[in-house]
């Protein structure tokens, strides 16, 4: 059985390759095909967060988060819902289209009350205490085009997909302190254009972190994220953040990205 | 304020056959504080939290949060703290031995097309300031530990009508509050560690007078002394913005004095009414947030040392505003700065208060290790009276459900002064947070 799904995939593989070099795509192209996958109008779902540090003790968190397309604009909303020190927290973000217009962040913190505006231009600070950072939960496996230039290294099968190895450099210094990496190194899956791995490298030119993506499903039609395993080389800290619930169909209210949103609470 | 009570247990009682999704959580803490001058424990006290929450139908929530106390060591109130003069009495319950039950939140909240109701006791914060107020006025504070608790546990939560619904490109909330309960300080004369006694806040009487304190005149009428308040927020091009009005009493008491022909004095503890306009702004420039507010209010009442005043009380309007700078440029790090002001608008020479008073405040906070480990530093700092306080604070999530805490708290300055009254209680706190 493993050997016929292997093989499947290698001849898939063998047909993505053929198409890919016949089209010739450079990196951007890649990226652009990777911003322009579907994900779904609006999509509701839930995950589990087990952040473990180097000492083997492992912090789990829940949550549940929200995403819409307004024309252009994408905004997401999440909401922790375990455990009791972070249980209400709340974080809004408005994607703008124009990446030249500074994307708007609200944190809603439980113990104040109150819903904080929050720069967008930390972007690669850590998300809440795991190995994300901020751009990386907003973006979900996308990218800001226009932060990285790109290079095509090759093709590389990863977990019996085959994929295309994508380097992506900050286009400038000042971008490359916001994203907190000097480099990062993808590996596309050209049958879905999403990544299975990536690697990155910190501003000093050290390995930062290892990302990979071990379960990526169709659900009501629309290729998703199951789960992302982050290792983080230089603290031995790992985020392992795994989606369940995950509902395409069902509405979403336009509500629900609001500040007042935020101080209700999860609804 | 009854009736409002019954009308919430109704609804409970009403609706908790049918409560399909129920999620109970708890919390547990404790904490001990010591004094540096000599040594002495200032508390040591228990707290269990319980809260229920039920989605009664889709869009109907029930909510409700209750908190038990027990203080092993209390030097922060002793004896009676004297409810019956700030809150209401069945808001808490006082238990065997030094303990006490409050119940803390109660509401049904919910969606009826685009409007977003929340009928019960609960929280509402205005503004933007972070640790003192200039439009966060709707809740009264427990001045038991002054302002050195954790912000959600030292405001009192009222019985409340909040409405919110989408008006033109942003939301109207309208605020209804038939709940008479005000701030609650320490008994005057009973020796507890939070005292007022700065003549900011008391009239200073000369040690030869005979001082008597008459009976707290609180208002008590459902309808004619609710308070009424009305917001309007929106987001215009990266602005985070609001407009404020309410007509309410002021939280803190205005002490009245009268000096009879023996120059014994009597101090009448009254609340008055005032209107409240005011605004607030935020938006974010690169790695910087700029907030602030300002609000105007029609009638406060100051001390005043002016021994031709019949009452020792002047009434004034009051312009307050902060502005706030956050910057989170660094990694991990929280920075923020704020600059407060009140500018008494019909000063007359005699107030205790300065015509013209400021108080700047800073935030230094760093997390490590994932967030695990988080420092913070605070100073306040009054600009007047040269007075203030530094906190030092340390919060290590020791598992996913267990936080140990340290701190430092030391008061400076005048004896006089908001902080600086409060210089002998510096003081050292550990404690720890269980969740479950």
């Amino acid at each position: 059985m493993f050997k016929r799904i292997f093989l499947s995939s290698l001849l898939i593989g063998s047909f993505s390759f053929t198409a890919i070099s016949q089209t010739e795509l450079t990196g951007r192209q890649i990226y652009e095909k990777v911003n322009a996958r579907d994900d779904g109008e609006h999509v509701t779902r839930k995950f589990r967060l087990e952040l473990t540090d180097r000492r083997g003790v492992t912090r789990t968190e829940e949550t549940i988060g929200y995403r819409k397309y307004f024309g252009d604009e994408k905004r997401t909303v999440l909401f922790y819902t375990a455990p009791n020190n972070v249980r209400g927290t709340g974080f809004l973000t408005f994607d703008y289209a124009d990446a030249s217009v500074d994307d708007d962040q609200w944190l809603y913190l439980p113990a104040l009350r109150k819903v904080r505006r929050i720069s967008a231009s930390d972007r690669g600070d850590n998300f809440l205490g795991t190995d994300f950072t901020y751009e990386e939960i907003k973006k979900e496996g996308k990218i800001e085009i226009e932060d990285y230039t790109y290079e095509v290294l090759g093709e590389e099968i990863i977990d019996g997909f085959p994929t295309i190895k994508v380097q992506s450099t900050p286009v400038n210094s000042e971008i490359e302190k916001e994203l907190g990496v000097s480099k990062v190194v993808s590996y596309i899956d050209p049958n879905i254009w999403m990544a299975r791995k990536s690697v990155h490298w910190d501003v000093n030119g050290n390995k930062l972190k290892t990302i990979v993506t071990p379960k990526i499903e169709q659900i009501d039609g629309i290729w998703s994220n199951r789960n992302t395993l982050i290792t983080n080389h230089k603290t031995g800290h790992q985020t392992n953040m795994t989606f369940f619930d995950i509902d395409f169909e069902s509405s979403v209210r336009d509500s629900i990205f609001s500040k007042q949103s935020l101080q209700r609470g999860v609804r | 304020m009854k009736k409002f009570a019954s009308i919430i247990a109704c609804c409970f009682l009403w609706v908790s056959p049918s409560l399909a999704q129920t999620e109970v959580h708890g919390e547990y803490q404790t904490s001990l504080a010591v004094e540096f001058e000599g040594g002495d424990v200032q508390k040591f006290d228990h707290i269990l939290k319980l809260e229920f929450s039920s989605d009664i139908t889709d869009d109907v929530r029930l909510f409700g949060l209750g908190r038990v106390r027990y203080n092993m060591i209390n030097r922060l109130d002793y004896g009676a703290p004297g409810d019956k003069a700030h809150r209401q009495r069945l808001d808490r319950q006082f238990l065997v031995g030094d303990s006490e039950l409050e119940l803390r939140e109660l509401y049904i909240d919910g969606y009826a097309g685009d409007m977003f109701y929340r009928l019960g006791k609960q929280q509402i914060v205005w503004g933007q300031a972070d640790g003192l107020r200039v439009l966060d006025v709707l809740n009264p504070f427990d001045f038991r530990e002054f302002i050195l608790p954790e912000f959600d546990d030292y405001r009192i939560p009222l019985w409340t009508t909040n409405i919110e619904l989408p008006l033109a490109d942003g939301t109207a909330q309208l605020v209804w509050i038939p709940d008479q309960t005000y701030d609650q300080t320490p008994v005057f004369g009973s020796g507890a560690a939070f005292e007022f006694s700065s003549p900011l806040f008391v009239p200073q009487v000369p040690s030869s007078s005979s001082v008597t304190i008459d009976r707290t005149s609180r208002p008590s009428r459902f309808f004619a002394d609710s308070d009424v308040g009305v917001r309007y927020t929106t987001f215009k091009g990266g602005w985070d913005l609001s407009v404020n009005y309410l007509y309410h009493f002021q939280d803190t008491q205005i002490l009245r004095r009268t000096v009879d022909d023996n120059g014994a004095v009597a101090i009448t503890p009254e609340y008055e009414r005032t209107h409240l306009i005011g605004g607030s702004f935020s938006n974010a420039f690169g790695a910087y947030t700029l907030r602030g507010e300002v609000g105007y209010s029609t009638n406060r009442y100051f001390i005043t040392t002016d021994p031709s005043d019949s009452d020792g009380v002047v009434e004034t309007p009051e312009l307050s505003s902060v502005i706030g700078i956050d910057y989170q440029g660094i990694r991990d790090v929280f920075l923020s700065g704020q600059i407060f002001t009140n500018y008494i608008t019909s000063f007359q020479e005699g107030i205790t208060r300065p015509k013209n008073e400021t108080k700047l405040t800073l935030l230094y906070e760093h997390k490590f290790m994932n967030d695990i480990l988080t420092t913070k530093l605070q100073l306040i700092h009054s600009v007047n009276d040269s007075d203030g306080l530094i906190r030092a604070g340390l919060a290590y999530d020791f598992r996913s459900n267990v936080i140990l805490k340290a701190g430092l708290d030391f008061f400076y300055g005048s004896k006089n002064g908001l902080f600086g009254q409060f210089q002998n209680n510096d003081r050292a706190t550990i404690g720890i947070e269980i969740g479950f």
